[in-house]
């Protein structure tokens, strides 16, 4: 037999009880052929390449699915960012254009489409300070449309006049989503070194340098890394625990690898990258927090933390790095505090605090990422920790990224259900303080010297 | 004049009753509701308009080329091989129920292995299907058999196995 009894029950069991799966497959659609002096042509043309060019994504991922046996949950779009297609329309309200890219995602039956997006972090174009201010009601309008834009990069340094004005755009935004939670900030994403390949919502557009259409694949699997470390026990040493996480994304890698071949093929398209990220769910048992207490912190947000996903992050790209040739997206491990239920149990336990979250993102893949804090936080504070964040990413060269939901009528320690996928947040308290001297300022704050390598 | 799209602002601002436009020009669903309604026909070729075939840009020709020379994970001599898993309670016709749904759909067994715990079975075949036969049929037609009380079938591909355990 080619494959020993072992190797074949670990597959299966990783499938059947470890929720191992193809987090999702994303096509990537350039939209820049379809700018437009005429904003209702410029619409047409969007949902039409959009649905010609997605109108089988959904049945291929599913036939992959069925051909191989392995679980493909999501299937999604991303876009060139909007700011880009919309600029020759001149517009000041870009919400037709995420009318049309809703409707588009709702013909061809994927969950989200991402690139209602916009990159000043340097400055902005008119086009961008138009989506900027489209983001609330476009994100109240749709169902599937995500947004997220880019506010500092290693680079250009942080545009603190964009920091203060997606604030407040924040705010708006949970402001007219209002009776649902403010959901609308679940979709709202903001980002330093923005990933342009990105397959993740909310996230997910396709920057200027990708192919006309490109397949992007998202992996997933914290449940097979916690079962992993589970059976290693306590008492492995910590480059056992590196190892066995590095074999184990080694694996789940090579799964994203296949099917990504597998789905370019089926689709006639560019194979873009396999995104190698620990991405949790709410289910029992698939949730990166358990990752960092079998790795030995008695709750997460205890002292010991931060090393404990460093470590995590790095093993996992070192095996997804031998996986595949292409690896990229954000890759790493994502700890969106909402999502996981260990971190459910970890806020409301008192163990995780917003504090130890922004230290966590010096060294995790992405950043504060479905953070819920009180409806009433003020833009200054708002701003402030997305400055922090964005700092954070611009000095070390990675990406980070704020995903915060003010929550109208909540305050801290209180409990807001989503449901689904986006689980169970607890409001964290941001503090008394703010930082209004700094807001009050606005500018740029300068790339740092290490970005200097040229 | 080649284009990329056709709106209802392009059929707005021709006035023509019939419309050729180049075969890989995309018409937009508005802008054909908008001809239907009009009465103006559009033809990209002899049969009047057929939406092109996705224009997947030019790095697709050369990635569709490249894909095939992809080294893949060894012991490819399998071909269309799957693993078929079957775990559940021992009692005596198992065996004869599963090899005998996979001889039916055609499928030759390569090799089989199976264990026993305590009353239950855990069995691995290895199986090879003829050219052209649907996977997916033969995994739905194999993943009935049994039951919860009884015993269950899982079906795999094996090129997942060999992308998961070989370099």
């Amino acid at each position: 037999m080619p494959f020993t009894d072992q190797e074949i029950l670990e597959t299966v069991r990783m499938i059947e009880l470890e929720t191992l799966d193809i987090r999702t497959t994303t096509l990537g659609i350039n939209l820049l052929d379809c700018a437009d002096p005429d904003v209702e042509s410029a619409c047409e043309k969007i949902y039409a390449k959009i649905t010609h060019h997605a109108g089988d994504l959904v049945a291929v991922a599913n036939s992959i699915s069925a051909d191989y046996g392995i679980p493909i949950v999501n299937k999604r779009i991303a876009t060139t960012p909007i700011s880009l297609v919309a600029a020759a329309s001149a517009q000041s309200n870009l919400v037709p254009f995420a009318r049309a890219m809703d409707a588009a995602a709702k013909a061809v039956g994927v969950d989200f489409i991402g690139g209602f997006s916009a990159y000043v972090h340097k400055g902005y174009t008119n086009s961008d300070r138009a989506l900027f201010e489209s983001i609330p009601h476009a994100l109240a309008e749709t169902r599937h449309v995500c947004a997220s834009v880019s506010l500092a990069s290693s680079k250009a340094g942080i545009n603190m006049d964009a920091v203060n004005h997606f604030s407040e755009i924040v705010l708006r935004t949970a402001a007219a989503t209002r009776e649902s939670g403010a959901l609308g900030c679940a979709k709202l994403v903001c980002f330093c070194n923005a990933v342009e390949d990105n397959p993740f919502v909310a996230g997910a557009h396709i920057g200027i340098g990708e192919p006309e259409t490109v397949l992007n694949v998202g992996v997933s699997g914290p449940g097979v890394v916690r079962s992993a470390l589970a059976r290693l026990g306590p008492d492995a040493d910590l480059l056992a625990v590196a190892e066995t996480i590095k074999r184990t994304s080694f694996k789940i890698t090579r799964m994203g690898e296949l099917v990504g071949r597998e789905a370019a093929r089926r689709l006639g398209t560019v194979f873009g990258i396999v995104d190698v990220s620990l991405a949790p769910t709410p289910a029992e048992g698939d949730s990166v927090s358990d990752i960092l207490e079998l790795i030995g912190v008695d709750r997460t947000g205890a002292p010991g933390t931060t090393a404990a996903l460093a470590m995590l992050t790095d093993a996992v790209k070192k095996g997804g790095a031998m996986a595949s040739s292409s690896v990229g997206g954000l890759s790493g491990a994502f700890i969106p505090v909402s999502e996981d239920s260990g971190m459910i149990r970890a806020a409301e336990t008192g163990a995780l605090s917003l504090a130890k979250l922004g230290e966590m993102t010096a060294v995790c893949s992405v950043g504060l990422d479905m953070v819920a804090v009180p409806g009433d936080t003020p833009a200054s504070v708002i701003g402030g920790i997305i400055a922090d964040q964005m700092a954070i990413g611009m000095v070390n060269h990675k990406t980070t990224a704020v995903r915060i939901i003010p929550v109208p009528g909540k305050g801290p320690g209180e409990k807001v259900e989503w449901g689904g996928l986006l689980g169970t947040a607890i409001v964290q308290d941001p503090g008394r303080f703010a930082a209004e001297v700094l807001r009050g300022r606005g500018g740029r704050i300068p790339a740092p010297l290490q970005s200097y390598k040229n | 004049m080649p284009r990329r799209f056709l709106t209802v602002e392009d059929l707005q601002r021709s006035n023509a009753r019939e419309i050729f436009v180049d075969g890989d020009t995309l018409l937009t669903p508005q802008a054909e509701e908008w001809a239907r309604a009009h009465g103006i026909s559009i033809a990209n070729g002899p049969k009047g308009y057929e939406p092109p075939r996705p224009d997947r840009g030019p790095d697709a020709e050369r990635a569709a080329r490249s894909l095939p020379h992809l080294p893949e994970p060894i012991d490819a001599e399998m071909g269309s091989g799957l693993v078929v898993s079957c775990a559940g309670r021992n009692r005596p016709g198992v065996l004869a129920e599963i090899t005998t749904a996979v001889g039916k759909l055609n499928g030759n067994v390569l090799d089989i292995s199976q264990k026993m715990v305590e009353g239950y079975f855990h069995l691995v075949l290895m199986v090879e299907l003829p050219p052209g036969t649907s996977f997916a049929h033969v995994k739905q037609c194999l993943e009935c058999l049994g039951g919860p009380d009884d015993y269950v079938v899982r079906v795999m591909h094996e090129r997942v196995f060999r992308f998961m355990h070989r370099i």
